[in-house]
């Protein structure tokens, strides 16, 4: 009796099901960034927009990544739906402090999913997985940097102003 | 022509059962009057929406319309109008069937992979 399943995928259902959880969880987080980008760009703090909306892209290109494993491994990707993420934010510090939040729950999830790969032996996922476990710790050391400057720039004067400047300066991106 | 060497029973219940063919690569179900092939990756997506539906509305809402739940089967332009009974003993036949699957993929590894 032939072995349908296998000749199918070598993708274990729980694995499979939690890679199409990871590809939801990075939307949402793509989605979060989005709306950080908006009250970014309303409230004047035209760097930090640009730099949540460089975030935005990146999260998507990580859902995209696990997206075209799963097609590659044979099993169904699912589109994911994405429900209303917060729009406002109290402050101008608490954006970011959303956003290595974010990072975090991102890290702790992929974390989840390493542990499962190993525990069904499913060692090529989890080979994929480790692209995604150093790619979290760069996420988290910006996330963080952005906030550090809070503490060494200070908000009082013309603070806000001078660290919405310099966040774009972490990843480097070019503004016109 | 499919005989007893390319069909193997997988799960039976009171109101059905399903066999796999290897000649032709398909997970068969028959409930009730009905029949249908599947591929894997149709079947794990048939089982997905007949575990997805809400049994518990339809156990307590008294509008007519949640006294029966049609569920189309992929790729076969067949559809099954299901009642609360009817969706019951098809998940059990669905899940004894994804167990046999299981099983025999676990039976693949340990019995016929190559130990050096």
């Amino acid at each position: 009796m032939k072995d349908l399943q296998r000749l199918r995928t070598s993708l274990k259902e729980e694995v499979e099901l939690a890679l199409n959880a990871q590809v939801k969880m990075e939307a949402e987080a793509s989605s979060k960034y989005l709306a950080m980008a908006s009250w970014c760009e309303v409230n004047g703090y035209l760097y930090s927009a640009k730099y949540f909306f460089k975030q935005a892209e990146e999260e998507r290109e990580h859902m995209l990544k696990i997206f075209h494993y799963l097609a590659d491994q044979g099993v169904m990707a699912y589109a994911p739906e994405v429900g209303p993420v917060p729009h406002d934010y109290p402050s101008f510090r608490s954006i970011f402090e959303a956003a290595l939040q974010s990072e975090i729950n991102v890290t702790h999830s992929i974390n989840r999913l390493v542990t499962l790969c190993r525990r069904v032996e499913d060692y090529a996922t989890e080979n994929f997985l480790q692209w995604f476990v150093k790619e979290q710790v760069e996420e988290e050391i910006n996330a963080r940097r952005a906030l550090e400057l809070f503490d060494v720039i200070g908000e009082e004067g013309t603070g806000r102003f001078q660290i919405d400047r310099h966040v774009y300066k972490i990843t480097q991106l070019d503004i016109e | 022509m499919k005989d007893s060497f390319t069909l193997h029973e997988l799960y039976r219940t009171a109101k059905g059962f399903t066999q796999q063919c290897d000649l032709t690569n398909r997970i068969i179900l028959s409930f009730g009057e009905q029949v249908i092939a599947f591929r894997y990756l149709d079947f794990v997506s048939f089982r997905r929406k007949v575990d997805r539906v809400n049994l518990h509305d339809m156990i307590f809402n008294l509008d007519d319309a949640y006294d029966f739940e049609v569920i189309e089967a992929p790729k076969s332009n067949q559809q099954l109008v299901l009642t609360l009974c009817d969706l019951v003993q098809l998940r059990e036949l669905l899940s004894g069937t994804q167990f046999a699957l299981d099983l025999n993929t676990m039976l693949h590894e340990a019995l016929y992979t190559y130990v050096a």
